[in-house]
């Protein structure tokens, strides 16, 4: 079995948004639709002791999908290899997955066509990775920042860092069983 | 149709359809629950009991179906909609098919009292009416209690997501109803006497509704101060035991920008108000009530739905504050619709 996860290294991340303008380009993304911000909380601290963490969004690609389950449609739909997508053409733009995905990782755009209007979000490439390509935002990040694999193979270098680090996940109390997992700037081992 | 531009923490993606589709959801169902309650229990003594709510039954099937017509008219994809049903996990698929199967068993219901004149063929088919009248009360109250399951369903809302939620909309839901069959109880196609069980007896209609009427009210009654405890309950524990964006929502309501209308137009107006106006009876309770009753519970679907915040991601905040504004329409001149 297959099962892709991305880990997201705060400590190399610099906040550059070369994933987010990737993603737009790749996709031809709305200019309205952000799939992978990089947030950031700004300076912490005080001179000289100041520091600014960066933290790169995108769909958690949950392992319990809150968006999946109340898609009346079956438009939203997860793979088996655990990958989240929405198949546009069954989506009617309910809007129940935007407003129960608590990662914001779904929208719409204002630009679509009148009664064309679907949710989109982050698929993880799809068609690239069943290639045997990388996502588009991880092989941008020239940081390598982004790490992407699959988790059920113990030696890819996701299922390593995993076992390596103490990851953090976002919201994991809602027991979505996000599958990003974020290696902390600060408090981290390393 | 959503609101808020391109930030997504204030962009509100479901508004005033869906906030009209809720009420006249809960509204609708209320109705036909409410009816055939009083169908079932005094039916049997007076077998055209049903026809003083007949056209409130109707009227039921009518909020429904605007209600639904919202719901489709809100979508992006309204030609998708057949979709609907087709998930076994979406609270949607369920609360789209208890709005077909109320308006269906409803509406042959309300066709039964059509005017004795018509001479319609199918007036002695009791088992029928009677079937009819219990599947419409079972899916009316099924809407009622789906309208508040569904926002309650949504994890990424904080305020939504609890089950104080469709306990609110559920009683609000049946305060409503109970108001409005108040209001419109005795209309035509009430005939002037109901026939009795007993060969050739019969009582005078309107001596029936106005003690019907009389209970209806002190029924509202009840569900109005329960309304304001459950209201209450609700927000206040949202401020005491929130996270800290179901805090922020249930300050704006206590003493933020929707204070007045939390306190002045649902809880005063809209609860309070209507409950002294059944105290006092004649045309307070006739006219006054039922108006405000209704319009609190509209407020109450505008007020819930427009208090949808998500809980940001830390940073997020920070990043869409920080996205240009006001160039909207530059850009929909820009971009091609994909």
């Amino acid at each position: 079995m297959t099962r892709y996860a991305m880990v997201m290294d705060q400590s190399r991340c610099i906040g550059c948004q070369s994933c987010t303008v990737a993603c737009r380009t790749w996709n031809e993304l709305p200019i309205d639709i952000i799939y992978n911000p990089v947030v950031s909380e700004g300076v912490q601290g005080e001179f000289p002791n100041v520091h600014q963490t960066f933290t790169p969004l995108i769909c958690m690609h949950c392992d319990n999908p809150p968006c999946t389950i109340c898609c009346p449609c079956k438009a939203s739909q997860q793979d088996e290899d655990g990958i989240v997508w929405v198949e546009a053409s069954k989506c009617m733009a309910c809007k129940a997955c935007v407003n129960s995905c608590p990662y914001g990782a779904r929208d719409l755009s204002a630009y679509d066509e009148f009664l064309h209007s679907y949710v989109r979000k982050c698929n993880f490439c799809k068609d690239r990775v069943r290639e045997g390509e990388q996502p588009y935002c991880v092989a941008t990040c020239h940081q390598k920042a982004r790490i992407f694999g699959d988790l059920d193979d113990p030696d890819s270098e996701v299922s390593q860092l995993i076992n390596k680090y103490k990851v953090e996940r976002i919201f994991p109390e809602l027991g979505t069983d996000p599958q990003v997992y974020y290696i902390p700037d600060l408090g981290g081992v390393r | 149709m959503s609101h808020g531009g391109n930030n997504k923490l204030e962009k509100h993606y479901w508004v005033w359809p869906i906030a009209i589709y809720l009420f006249l959801g809960g509204l609708g169902g209320g109705t036909l629950f409410v009816a055939g309650i009083f169908d079932i229990l005094y039916g049997a003594q007076i077998p055209q009991f049903g026809s003083i709510f007949a056209l409130g039954v109707f009227f039921g099937v009518v909020f429904l179906g605007v209600g639904s017509f919202l719901l489709v008219f809100e979508l992006g994809q309204p030609l998708v909609f057949l979709r609907v049903f087709l998930s076994g996990t979406a609270i949607l698929k369920y609360g789209a098919s208890l709005l077909i199967l109320a308006m269906g068993f409803a509406l042959i219901y309300s066709v039964f009292y059509l005017p004795a004149e018509w001479n319609l063929f199918y007036y002695g088919w009791t088992w029928l009416r009677q079937l009819c009248c219990v599947c419409m009360m079972v899916a009316g109250l099924g809407v009622c209690v789906y309208t508040g399951v569904f926002l309650a369903s949504m994890k990424a809302k904080a305020f939504w997501n609890t089950p104080a939620l469709p306990v609110l909309f559920t009683v609000s839901a049946i305060s409503t109803a109970s108001a409005f069959l108040a209001a419109i109880a005795g209309a035509w196609p009430m005939p002037a006497e109901l026939a009795l069980p007993a060969a050739g007896a019969a009582i005078e209609s309107h001596a029936l509704v106005e003690p019907l009427v009389e209970n209806l009210h002190f029924i509202d009654s009840i569900l109005v101060i329960a309304e304001i405890i459950v209201l209450l309950v609700y927000v206040l524990m949202m401020r005491a035991a929130g996270n800290t964006t179901a805090k922020a929502v249930a300050l704006k309501w206590i003493q933020g920008g929707y204070a007045l209308l939390f306190w002045g137009g649902m809880i005063f107006c809209g609860l309070l108000v209507p409950f002294l106006c059944y105290q006092i009876g004649g045309a307070a309770a006739t006219f006054v009530a039922p108006v405000l009753v209704l319009a609190a519970g509209l407020l109450l679907r505008f007020m819930v739905v427009f208090s949808d915040q998500r809980r940001a991601i830390p940073g997020e905040e920070r990043f869409y504050a920080r996205l240009p504004k006001g160039n909207e329409r530059f850009l929909k001149g820009w971009s091609k619709p994909y």
